[in-house]
């Protein structure tokens, strides 16, 4: 109850990126992020991290959210940069390249999925024809991840009100195993009811809801220009070099 | 007249072998509004799982509108029973208020404007007006729980059965519900231990424990019949209880 999913906090801004036709703008941010994985050079991966960030501003997606909601992305790409860094076949210059693309790719979301409802983004991955049974599964992921968090936060509270204190030892590891287990076994009792409740109500395999998305020339215009420059980046890497 | 819900000799076991019903009979006619009470574990939601086909049992039969519960009328009859869960988050699964109201509806091959008309009056009969792009995991127990009512009443089904509508609710959102509940004019099944809900809302009660129907009359027949309900867990025990001697561990 006290977590909510945060990733749509600000949909509810304006922005030439909200007001984008959301298959148009999954599309093309998507073709940007395969694009600048592909770049195998340095400087223009600077150049790709530029136009993230520029999309980014674009969004008006407040910096300090991004920059809270990328700390565990940090977190990996550093020990990972220095890795890279010291080996022999990597470098620097090698370490850095990797750094820069993954940064820009992870930037990026914020504008592709921070900019829409998260139900719209379901909704959008549906009309684009991605497969139900897939789209499904990240929906109900979303709804319920909170319910068992917060199971298991309960569970958790409730062990340690009754004297329970974490340390390195077998009984807190197999207590913790328990715990797990037993939280697999209330989620599979949940979602016997859940489908119990989706047959009442006619469900049949296929989620349906109404949705009318409209897209406009300005929405194709902007995907357009979104998806030439993605292959532009990878295009100057493999003529100039 | 047919019966809406004519129950025979009805048995269910669950896999890990807890008898759950153990011949049960009841007929329900239409426009009737019967509370099923009962304690903890009685058996009541194992009931009404069986009333839209949801739990079969081969021991027994449940006729709904004259259909049996079988698998070739299942679709009819989860039209024409709507069942409202124990748990609003087993309900509502859906990102908003709107495609939750809206799944039963489609899934019944509505159009579009139907869709849309059918949410609006749900909404509005249970009070929730304008909430239709919030998601229902952010609201509180008491909106969850009209907001699960109105997921079936977009429906419109003959015959409303739902299951602890007053679990977990605060004495005023406890009346508002009573009093929508008494406001809707088709068959209703409610089952609770809020006696206090049932006396205002059913004519006719059915007591239920230990998987068996053990009285069936009039609501304040039932309700004036302390021995009854104290038998079965639903008053307190009259006289005063003197505390036992439970041993050195919880006498320090
Ligand atoms: N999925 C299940 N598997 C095994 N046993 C079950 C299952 N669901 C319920 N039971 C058992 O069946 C019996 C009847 O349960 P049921 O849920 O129908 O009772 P209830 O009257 O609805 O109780 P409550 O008032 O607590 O909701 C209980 O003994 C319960 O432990
Ligand atoms: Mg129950």
């Amino acid at each position: 109850m006290k977590h909510h999913p945060e990733i749509d906090k600000y949909a509810g801004l304006s922005s030439p990126i909200h007001n984008w036709d959301p298959r148009a703008k999954l599309i093309a941010i998507l073709s940007l992020i395969i694009a600048i994985v592909l770049i195998p050079d340095l400087e223009i991966a600077l150049v790709g991290l530029a136009i993230a960030l520029t999309l980014a501003l674009i969004s008006r997606i407040p910096f300090s959210f991004m920059l809270k909601h990328m700390m565990w992305v940090i977190m990996f790409i550093a020990p990972l940069f220095v890795i890279v860094s010291l080996t022999p076949s990597g470098g620097i210059e090698h370490a850095s390249l990797i750094a820069v693309k993954a940064l820009a790719a992870v930037i990026l979301i914020f504008p592709m999925i921070g900019t829409m409802r998260f139900d719209t983004t379901v909704k959008a991955l549906e009309r684009l024809k991605i497969p139900s049974k897939l789209v499904q599964m990240i929906m109900f992921a979303y709804r319920y991840i909170f319910v068992f968090s917060g199971e298991f936060q309960r569970m958790f509270t409730s062990l340690t009100s009754r004297g329970f204190r974490k340390r390195t030892n077998i009984y807190t590891l197999s207590t913790t195993g328990k715990l797990i287990g037993m939280l697999f076994v209330r989620s599979l009792d949940r979602s016997e009811r859940v489908f119990s409740a989706m047959v009442s109500r006619g469900y049949d395999g296929n989620l349906k809801t109404l949705v009318e998305f409209e897209m406009h020339t300005a929405d194709v215009l902007k995907a357009a220009i979104l998806i030439a420059i993605a292959v532009a980046l990878d295009l100057i890497c493999f003529t100039v070099v | 007249m047919e019966m809406a819900i004519s129950i025979t000799d009805l048995s269910y076991t669950y896999h890990d072998g807890t008898p759950a019903l153990k011949g049960v009979s009841l007929d329900i006619s239409r426009g009737e509004s019967i509370g099923v009470i009962g304690p903890n574990g009685a058996g009541k939601t194992t009931l009404l799982l069986h009333l839209n086909g949801i739990l079969m049992s081969e021991n027994g039969k449940v006729k709904i509108l004259g259909k049996e519960t079988r698998k070739e009328n299942l679709k009819g009859i989860r039209r024409d029973v709507g069942l409202v869960f124990q748990d609003p988050d087993d309900q509502l699964f859906m990102p908003t208020v709107f495609d939750d109201v809206a799944f039963g509806p489609i899934n019944m091959g509505c159009a579009q404007e139907e869709v849309r008309e059918r949410v609006a009056q749900a909404l509005e009969w249970v009070g929730m007006e304008g909430c239709e792009q919030r998601s229902p995991q952010h609201l509180s127990i008491g909106e969850k729980r009209r907001i699960a009512i109105a997921t079936i009443l977009s429906m419109s089904p003959q015959i409303l059965v739902i299951d602890e509508p007053t679990a977990n609710l605060d004495p005023r959102a406890k009346w508002e519900l009573t009093v929508l509940l008494r406001g809707l004019s088709m068959t209703r099944i409610v089952a609770s231990h809020d006696l206090e809900m049932v006396a205002a809302l059913c004519e006719r009660t059915i007591v239920l424990d230990n998987g068996k129907i053990v009285a069936d009359d009039a609501t304040p027949i039932i309700m004036s019949n302390t021995v009854l309900l104290q038998r079965h867990g639903l008053a307190p025990a009259s006289g005063i209880i003197e505390p036992r001697d439970r041993g050195p561990l919880l006498n320090r």
